[in-house]
């Protein structure tokens, strides 16, 4: 299990230890404001991109990001809503690792569980760090 | 049934909005608000977060498919130029397949002057 890690430790294979999440009303409506969407249909459940937004922020957390660091890509996958206030467990770690001419590109995929364990949501979050100074 | 039509979603993205999701998100990154990490970054201003483009996309699916996009959606996206406030932005959805009930999309969020800031698919189930 990783905590307090530099990027440069990360491994592929690695874990980070499991961690709670869950998302109340009030986050709901200050992510939708942020974002510009109606809170018509997200009053009992979690907009699914904003577990996305929470998971990169504990990676963001958990990791010490380099400068150069950029958001490449994302994929999600549901397998049902999350509800406002329920209590999800996220286990993540990291999915791939290459270095190419100074450019490190890495995956991280996390999967969110109910209290039950069963699948709530999958998702794979893509990062590019370029050395310091280089535009990519 | 046939697969809905996602309708597109446009909005101004203006600096205070990339500072109220840097907390609702909680992505402080200072190369999003006016830092000077910011301007001695890549792209010499504060670039929106690409997250916020991507909350676009998920907001038509939303509003195409309602709870379904959250019971059964999955996206694979990925992000092609940054955003830079203030800015116009687009996301829209083709229909690429309709099969067995599952419809999935080539979705694409562009600027106002036509470059391509995002691509990728998204689908979710109808029936």
């Amino acid at each position: 299990m990783k905590t307090d890690l530099e990027f440069s430790d990360l491994r592929k294979g690695d874990t980070f230890a499991e961690f709670p999440l869950s998302v109340t009303a009030d986050e709901v409506l200050a992510y939708l404001d942020a974002t510009g969407e109606s809170p018509a249909i997200w009053t009992q459940h979690v907009p699914p991109l904003f577990l996305d937004a929470l998971v990169v922020a504990e990676l963001l957390a958990q990791v010490t990001i380099p400068k150069g660091v950029m958001h490449t890509g994302q994929e999600h996958e549901s397998h049902r809503a999350a509800r406002i206030d329920e209590v999800l467990t996220v286990r993540m770690g990291v999915a791939a690792l290459s270095e190419k001419r100074g450019v490190t590109l890495a995956a991280f995929e996390a999967d969110l569980r109910d209290a039950a364990g069963e699948p709530v949501t999958t998702m794979r979050i893509s990062v590019m760090v370029a050395p310091d100074g280089v535009t990519v | 049934m046939t697969a809905p039509q996602v309708p597109s979603v446009t909005r101004r993205i203006e600096q205070d909005r990339v500072d109220r999701y840097a907390v609702a998100g909680r992505d402080p990154n200072p190369i999003h608000r006016e830092t000077p990490e910011a301007y001695a970054g890549p792209f010499g201003r504060p670039a929106a977060h690409g997250m916020i483009l991507l909350a676009m996309v998920s907001e038509a699916m939303g509003a195409a498919f309602g709870l379904a996009w959250a019971e059964t959606g999955s996206f694979k996206v990925r992000w092609r130029s940054p955003a830079l406030p203030p800015v116009t932005v687009t996301a829209s959805a083709t229909l690429k397949k309709d099969q067995d009930g599952l419809a999935t999309y080539e979705v694409v969020v562009q600027d106002e002057h036509g470059e391509t800031l995002l691509t990728g698919t998204a689908a979710a189930r109808y029936a």
